[in-house]
């Protein structure tokens, strides 16, 4: 009886944990530590988009973002300031943050995760 | 005009009926306005972002003045063409706070005793005269942002059932038999347009203004995985030419090509690790010293650490092709004669 139910909380557990958006572009990141707190939609940020047009080294060794979905504590003020997205979306390089839609562009509710059939994952201690 | 009427009748008769509740009132709305000025307009209206007109700055906010203060107020709360957002994009504001953060704004570069006076007075005729006029105009647009934000926290586990349905509502009767393996996603279900992709919101306008995958994807070489596309053969070939430095696109990468073989346990190919591939998209400092020490041999690595996340599955897997691309990797076939001969020989 009791393994039996064990069984299938294990199962519900499991199947809670699968990510669930899987339809999704490869290396899609969804932004949502402060958006919808703040009453925006989360940000979708999209790697295949930006690859074709930078290499990985501008962005995660220029402008400083960390290899790590959630290790980046951005704030639209970083953005205007011309830190993270705002070093090229400045209106100069690519469009001004002022198209907000663009990026908030995510579905409510959406946590912060890396999505899209990605096959690993984990804490990624390094 | 009819808000005009209202507006100014309604205000004698408030003032007259309870002049001390009003101003009590208005301290209120006063405090409001600046809360959600400084929460949310001050994105755009401290630094005057795409022509916002900037707080304390008179001449930004003539012209916009002249117009009426109900017209701001409408602009405020549906947003216009020029760039403001309905709500300034904060669709979690009532209607009354932001009148309030308009008032706040108009107070900086108008002198307080006027605008405080009416719009306090005008915010039950705002309220009555502006929601008639909402529905006709911007309802389409504003009506599923404002019904939206009210379930934002606890309403998580609808909005991921229904990102569930629709997944596999749309997947079609052959896509089904492998559903529950997420490693096997049918030709279907493959780089979806922004607005299926399940994760962008389709009542978003932007959504539909991003371009999808396979626009960009239709010359550049196929792989099996990831986002099937073969990125390293796209750059090798030319087909694309992402820059190498944020603003000057002729700066080119310094290759190293160095070649560290890893010899690994039983029958699987060695590991060819080619830097080469690497630094065309890499700096040193993405892997070196943080992820990889950089010293042959003072490295472990496994394909467990490699699935949680660490050492190559800080990428692979994640951005760069996945781990059920073994071949790509264990490239360096091994050579079993001299071992078989040693075998023979006992």
């Amino acid at each position: 009886m009791m393994p039996w139910r064990a069984g299938i909380l294990l199962l519900l557990a499991w199947l809670a944990v699968l990510p669930l958006p899987a339809a999704a572009e490869y290396a899609d990141v969804v932004l949502n530590r402060r958006a919808e707190a703040q009453g925006v939609r989360p940000v979708v940020f999209q790697h295949w988009f930006h690859r074709i047009r930078f290499r990985c080294k501008v962005c995660h060794a220029e402008l400083g973002f960390k290899m790590r979905v959630g290790a980046n504590d951005i704030t639209m003020a970083d953005i205007i300031d011309g830190r993270f997205c705002g070093a090229c979306h400045n209106g100069d390089i690519a469009w001004a943050p002022d198209k907000c839609d663009m990026c908030h562009s995510g579905k409510r509710g959406l946590p912060t995760g890396i999505v899209g059939g990605h096959e690993t994952g984990g804490p990624g201690r390094w | 005009m009819t808000f005009e009427t209202a507006f100014s009748s309604r205000g004698i008769v408030g003032a007259v009926a309870a002049s001390a509740l009003l101003l009590a009132s208005a301290t209120a709305a006063a405090q409001a306005g600046k809360d959600l000025y400084a929460k949310t307009c001050a994105v755009c209206h401290a630094a005057g972002v795409a022509g916002a007109p900037r707080l304390g700055n008179a001449a930004d906010w003539q012209p916009r003045i002249a117009g009426g203060t109900a017209r701001l107020y409408a602009s405020a709360l549906q947003g216009t063409p020029k760039g403001m957002p309905a709500k300034g994009g904060n669709t979690a504001a009532s209607d009354a706070e932001v009148r309030a953060a308009v008032d706040f704004m108009l107070a900086s570069v108008k002198g307080a005793a006027p605008a405080a006076a009416k719009p306090a007075a005008a915010a039950p005729a705002a309220a009555s005269a502006a929601t008639p006029a909402a529905p006709k105009s911007a309802a389409t647009v504003a009506a599923p942002a404002v019904t939206a934000p009210a379930p934002a926290a606890p309403a998580m586990a609808p909005q991921l059932a229904a990102v569930d349905t629709s997944a596999n509502t749309t997947g079609g009767s052959a896509a089904d038999i492998n559903s529950f393996n997420r490693l096997l996603k049918p030709a279907g279900k493959r780089n979806p347009p922004p607005a299926e992709d399940g994760i962008h919101d389709p009542s978003n306008d932007g959504t539909h203004a991003l371009m999808a995958p396979l626009a960009a994807y239709a010359t550049l070489p196929k792989s099996n995985a990831g986002n099937r596309v073969d990125w390293v053969k796209s750059l090798n070939e030319g087909k694309i030419n992402p820059r190498w430095d944020r603003a000057n696109p002729n700066d080119v990468p310094v290759v190293i090509d160095l070649n560290i073989v890893r010899e690994v346990k039983g029958s699987m190919p060695d590991v060819v690790y080619p830097h080469k591939q690497h630094t065309e998209w890499l700096d040193c400092s993405n892997c070196h010293p943080a992820i990889f020490n950089p010293q042959k041999g003072s490295n472990v690595i496994s394909m467990a650490a490699i699935l949680l996340g660490e050492k190559c599955g800080v990428c692979h897997g994640k951005v760069a092709f996945p781990v059920s691309e073994c071949r790509l990797c264990h490239s360096k076939k091994k050579d079993f004669r001299p071992a078989q001969a040693a075998t023979t020989a006992k």
